[in-house]
């Protein structure tokens, strides 16, 4: 029963207290107008597509069509960044577009464009309940004009016709046991660029690298050639991004000189000021730097859309700026503020158009993977926050969009002042940020070759994938495995329970196993096949990025391309990997633990009753059904060793047959458990399993407990949660994990509330748990808000690695969140 | 001294019953039947059967619990019609074979061992938090020599103990318990024995006599009132109690919360086929409640110079 003053002020307490469970829905968050109208302004806006991009990438495509493919994108990406259109507007201090306007999306045709043609075609975008977007006929026509161009030409179709009929039916393209379609439809993000260099040297001291070089090679050495090649890519890339800075700096010296307001005129002569400076060098003061560093950002986005473009460690790189700006008077800590909560506004005007069927299943992301994390240790490993990291938390509090995904790395030496900041955040109830503890997640890097030093600096891309910024390449969300079908397939003779589809090798029936040991070795094997066959399948994408797309932008970007002349797609960047996850870890583990009980230890159900119980979707055998959904079980989630364990096997299992392999463009893969949405997209194709889910249901989520229709699993509240969570050994999952925790408001409301959910998330870490991310929004408000979406339109909730407005979720999703088990104790 | 405690629920992360992160043990059987009480799985000294008809299966479909009984009522009528006849025998195996929760058991018993297996799980998190153990019901103190066992254990593993206690009983067997208790916590309803024997069935001399006891001990005490409107929720009768507390209990009052009546357990009630006594009580809205006791607390805090605050979120210190 706190009773705070919840309204903002340019420079808040460590201790404000927003509310509990409040999540978006206030008027006017931020103490700056500015920010308050442009925050409206994004919001009214409706999101479009603009198709400039796919034309001047076609016409590069025919122009070019005889050179190397990383020359002819180096050309590419100076036509887009010299040709398309750009705008200032209105109060932006911050400026550079998605070679688009705000939300409004670019097109990549390079990696599909039939779905976006018949989409468009059959005006599907406009009629979807979320993730709508309006097109213009003229974009559509533009699309249409070079579709036939691209037949035959596309990254999606180069994959699909790589694929073995085993790999097909297993893909998403069959049974869909393995989902890697993530970078089949677009490329591969989850990188975060080395924005110290390139606040060091300025685009200007990157291209003297890139021809210095050059004057270094010896082309009567075979090798050298393809690296004058790369090297030729990377001029005209670095050309092209200091021409797009410096247009918008043209730009706004014109509309200086037209503006008739004294106020908005210095404005825009500082915005002029600062682009033409930094399309060349590096950045002098914090509003130059914010400004370089969120148009490079985009430049990422506009190269390949992969998703989880990541911006890294904001505190740590702009704490020196700050510092810096305070000190001279430059800017005052309040105008920086301001600027924080702007480029705030911009990420989220970033757009990125899906698919109808993926955004059943992943919806709301906006851009989505816009990673931004504050927090965490030094390369010595001393405690780096600084009062940017505090203004960063309160600028979400301020505009409490989905942008970006915040991580927060807490460590043992993190100041409690700096938790009860975070911890007041994350009790507004937008579901940001999340916590990632750094004493596993380092561990786990270094397990994966990083040296302690460079471990330190590691940043979550996307949802949660730590990498070493500025110097990692991996495809960090690859693809999902379905665990629940292995299971599946291990019970039963490699064949679909539903309609008996042979899909698998056969490894025997629970019909015949006559001890639960032979149920895991039957499991094991299944295990095997899956991972090799979606590694193998990952691999032939990996091939196909290299050939297809490379990436000479994002090069300039990422140690040691340039130092070893290759191209970041194709093994340039310092440590490389690929990251596929598991999913559907409490499902199988309570399946197990299910067939282990009823079926072996204490008899009460035959194996081939259970599996006729499967076959039949529970129809007929309700008791049963009651059975493995009741108490009387042994179910993860509730510090019970006995499902615990079997957890503990599975995400084993995963790790032994996944960890450490080669991928193709030279490095290792990290098994990851988090499913971000991909459990309800699985779910969906998985026939009932042991556990008490009937066909259909969402599988468990990320790292978590069961829940399925009839009840949640968990029954021992949040320290059972930690406790069987942590039984799993976390630093070999090296992709990372998600741990969903949802809290009705009052459960954490009140200094107790917030003392005891501190502690609570310190005992989780000192057990070594990675990660945590929080739902603190009540059931009633989520169900309201089905009924009159109209009133919730500003509810941002967590959904797995980022947060959305929950109205603009599909009913899939909301369902799925509102049946998250709420730990409540009021 | 008994082996056994009756212990009616087990819940951990509570987090408003003393300080820190605490394991709450809830023991069965209580002397008092107040109106509004919202655990009545916690009156009842002895294991009882739960019934929730929307959960079971119905016998065409299941049976299980049938099967089970060993002396069944005749077909076409439900086993749990039989549980308060003489023709159950209280073996509860229909709730064990009971597949869907519809049936449950109120009441398990448990060794000291027993319930200390359950405790130590989360002993880090009271470590970290500054938690611990609190034993509450029902009334704890009704089974005081198994809560004195009980607590002894948790002492001699280090770990805060708390006891939550109405104290309408003996003031040994309080005595007894309350020795290793590092904390306590009790509530008065009313001050005025009529009333409050109408509240709960019993008169208060016998609780403010124990309070005042209490009070010698030093031990940091913690006083709640829950506060129900229409019943005693007018400022006069706060008053009365705020009277008390300063006048009686010296310093040894560490806080004194005032607690908004919730209407809880009306299913458990009716799983137990017992009446709600407030089954018909309008609960008044938190717009209206909560500005009441935060006043209370401020006039109580300015007053009568007592630690008063409102709802049991604050901290203990």
């Amino acid at each position: 029963m706190e009773h705070a003053d919840t309204r903002p002020l340019p420079i808040e307490p460590y201790d404000k207290v927003w509310g509990v469970g409040v999540s978006g829905l206030t008027d006017a968050p931020s103490p700056f107008p500015r920010v308050n109208r442009l925050l409206k302004w994004t919001r009214e806006r409706d999101s479009t597509a603009d198709a400039q991009r796919a034309v001047i990438v076609t016409e590069g495509y025919q122009n070019y069509a005889h050179l190397p493919q990383n020359v002819k994108w180096g050309l590419i990406l100076r036509d887009i960044f010299t040709k398309v259109d750009i705008h200032i507007w209105p109060e932006e201090l911050i400026v550079g577009e998605l070679a688009a306007e705000p939300c409004s999306a670019p097109i990549y045709p390079e990696f599909s464009l039939d779905w976006v043609a018949r989409e468009f075609r059959g005006n599907v975008m406009e009629a979807r309940t979320n993730d709508r977007y309006v097109i213009d006929r003229k974009v559509k026509e533009d699309i249409y004009a070079i579709e036939p161009f691209w037949e035959h030409k596309t990254l999606g179709e180069a994959f699909e016709a790589s694929l073995t009929k085993e790999e097909w039916d297993g893909s998403y393209l069959g049974k869909g046991i393995n989902r890697c379609g993530l970078f089949v439809y677009a490329g591969v993000g989850h990188v975060c660029a080395h924005y110290e260099k390139l606040f060091r040297l300025g685009f200007g001291g990157i291209r003297r690298q890139i021809v210095e070089a050059m004057e270094a090679l010896d082309t009567s050495l075979p090798a050298d050639v393809t690296r004058r090649e790369f090297y030729q890519a990377e001029l005209y890339a670095v050309e092209g991004a200091s021409t797009y800075i410096r247009r918008y700096g043209e730009l706004a010296t014109r509309m200086a000189a037209e503006e008739a307001d004294p106020v908005r005129r210095a404005e825009l002569e500082r915005i002029a000021s600062n682009c033409l400076w930094v399309a060349e060098n590096p950045p002098r003061d914090f509003w130059e730097a914010i400004q370089l560093y969120h148009i490079a950002t985009n430049m990422i986005i506009i190269e390949s859309n992969g998703h989880s473009v990541t911006y890294g460690r904001f505190d740590v790189l702009f704490t020196p700026f700050y510092e810096n700006d305070v000190k001279n008077g430059t800017l005052t800590r309040e105008q920086m503020q301001e600027l924080i909560e702007l480029f705030f506004i911009k990420m989220h005007q970033l757009r990125k158009i899906r698919d109808t069927y993926a955004i059943t299943f992943s919806s709301g992301t906006i851009m989505g993977g816009t990673a931004l994390d504050v927090g965490g240790v030094d390369a010595e490993g001393n405690d780096i926050t600084s009062d940017v990291s505090y203004m960063v938390l309160d600028a979400h509090a301020h505009t409490r969009i989905p942008n970006p995904w915040m991580g927060v790395r807490l460590h043992e030496g993190s100041p409690r002042k700096f938790k009860v900041k975070v911890f007041n955040v994350i009790r507004i109830g937008t579901g940001e940020p999340k916590i990632f503890n750094d004493a596993p997640i380092i561990k786990s890097l270094m397990g994966y070759g990083k040296p302690l030093e460079e471990a330190r600096g590691y940043v979550g891309v996307g949802c949660v994938e730590p990498a070493i910024p500025g110097k990692t390449y991996g495809m960090h969300d690859s693809g999902s495995l379905n665990l629940t079908m292995i299971l599946h397939m291990a019970i039963n003779g490699g064949r679909c329970i539903d309609d008996g589809m042979q899909l698998s090798i056969d490894t025997g029936s629970l019909e015949t196993f006559t001890s639960f040991d032979e149920v895991l070795e039957s499991f094991d094997k299944q295990m095997k096949y899956w991972c090799d066959s979606m590694i193998s399948t990952i691999n032939k994408l990996d091939y196909c990025h290299q050939r297809m797309k490379p990436l000479p932008y994002l090069s300039l970007l990422v140690d040691d391309c340039i130092a070893k002349g290759q191209d970041v797609s194709c093994g340039g960047a310092r440590y490389n990997h690929s990251g596929p996850q598991a999913v559907g870890i409490g499902t199988t583990a309570d399946s197990l633990a299910a067939i282990k009980q009823l079926v072996f230890d204490e008899k009460r159900v035959s194996g081939k009753e259970l599996l006729d119980a499967l076959k039949a979707d529970w129809a007929g055998y309700a008791p049963l059904y009651a059975l493995v959904n009741s108490a009387h079980m042994h179910q993860y989630g509730n510090d019970d060793d006995y499902a615990d364990d079997l957890a503990r096997y599975v995400v084993d299992e995963y790790c032994r047959y996944v960890g450490h392999r080669p991928t193709p463009h030279g490095g290792e893969y990290m098994p990851g458990v988090f499913t971000v949405t991909a459990n309800v997209q699985h779910g969906a194709s998985t026939p009932a399993s042991p556990d008490g889910r009937k066909a259909g249901e969402p599988l468990s989520d990320c790292m978590g407990p069961v829940h399925t229709a009839c009840c949640s699993h968990d029954r021992c509240g949040p320290t059972a949660i930690a406790k069987s969570v942590t039984k799993i050994d976390m630093t070999q999952i090296g992709n990372g994990i998600i741990l969903n925790w949802k809290f009705s408001p009052g459960a954490v409301s009140g200094e107790t509330g917030l003392d005891n959910l501190i502690d609570l998330m310190d005992v989780y870490f000192d057990r070594q748990g990675m990660q945590s991310q929080f739902s603190i929004v009540g059931r009633e408000t989520m169900e309201a808000a089905q009924k009159q979406p109209e009133q919730y339109q500003d509810l941002l909730v967590r959904i797995a690695g980022y947060s959305a407005y929950f109205v603009e979720l599909s009913r899939e999703l909301q369902n799925d969140l509102i049946g998250r088990t709420e730990l409540s104790f009021d | 001294m008994t082996e056994y405690g009756i212990i009616a629920s087990i819940q951990k992360y509570t987090i408003h019953d003393g300080p820190g992160i605490r394991t709450e043990v809830f023991f069965k059987g209580c002397p008092l039947r107040c109106l509004w009480c919202s655990n009545p799985e916690g009156l009842e000294a002895k294991p009882e059967l739960g019934f929730y008809p929307d959960k079971c299966l119905g016998e065409a479909e299941c049976g299980w619990c049938r099967r089970a009984c060993p002396a069944p009522p005749p077909p076409g009528v439900h086993v749990s019609a039989g549980f308060d006849t003489d023709a159950c025998r209280d073996c509860l195996k229909c709730a064990e074979a009971c597949p869907a929760g519809a049936i449950r058991v109120w009441g398990q018993r448990y060794t000291v061992p027993e319930l200390m297996t359950e405790i130590r799980k989360d002993r880090s998190f009271y470590d970290k938090s500054g938690g611990g153990v609190t034993l509450s019901g029902g009334e704890v103190l009704l089974q005081w020599e198994f809560a004195a066992a009980l607590l002894r254990a948790c002492r001699e593993e280090g770990i805060h103990t708390c006891v939550e206690s109405a104290l309408h009983v003996p003031w040994a067997h309080a005595a007894a318990v309350f020795q290793y208790a590092d904390m306590i916590i009790t509530d008065i309803k009313h001050m005025d024995s009529k009333v409050h024997k109408a509240l709960t069935g019993a008169g208060n001399e016998r609780i403010l006599e124990n309070i005042r006891r209490l009070a010698a001990l030093g031990k940091p005490l913690v006083v709640r009132t829950p506060v129900v409107p229409g019943y005693n929720g007018d400022e006069e009768s706060i008053r009365s109690i705020a009277s008390f507390l300063r006048d009686e209990l010296g310093g040894a009052l560490l806080q004194y919360q005032l607690l908004p009546y919730r209407k809880m357990g009306t299913e458990k009630y009716a799983s137990l086929r017992r009446p709600y006594p407030l089954a018909d009580y309008r609960v008044p809205e938190r717009s209206e409640w909560e500005p009441a006791l935060r006043r209370y607390a401020s006039v109580l805090r300015e007053e009568y110079g007592l630690p008063a605050v409102a709802g049991s979120g604050a901290k203990l210190e």
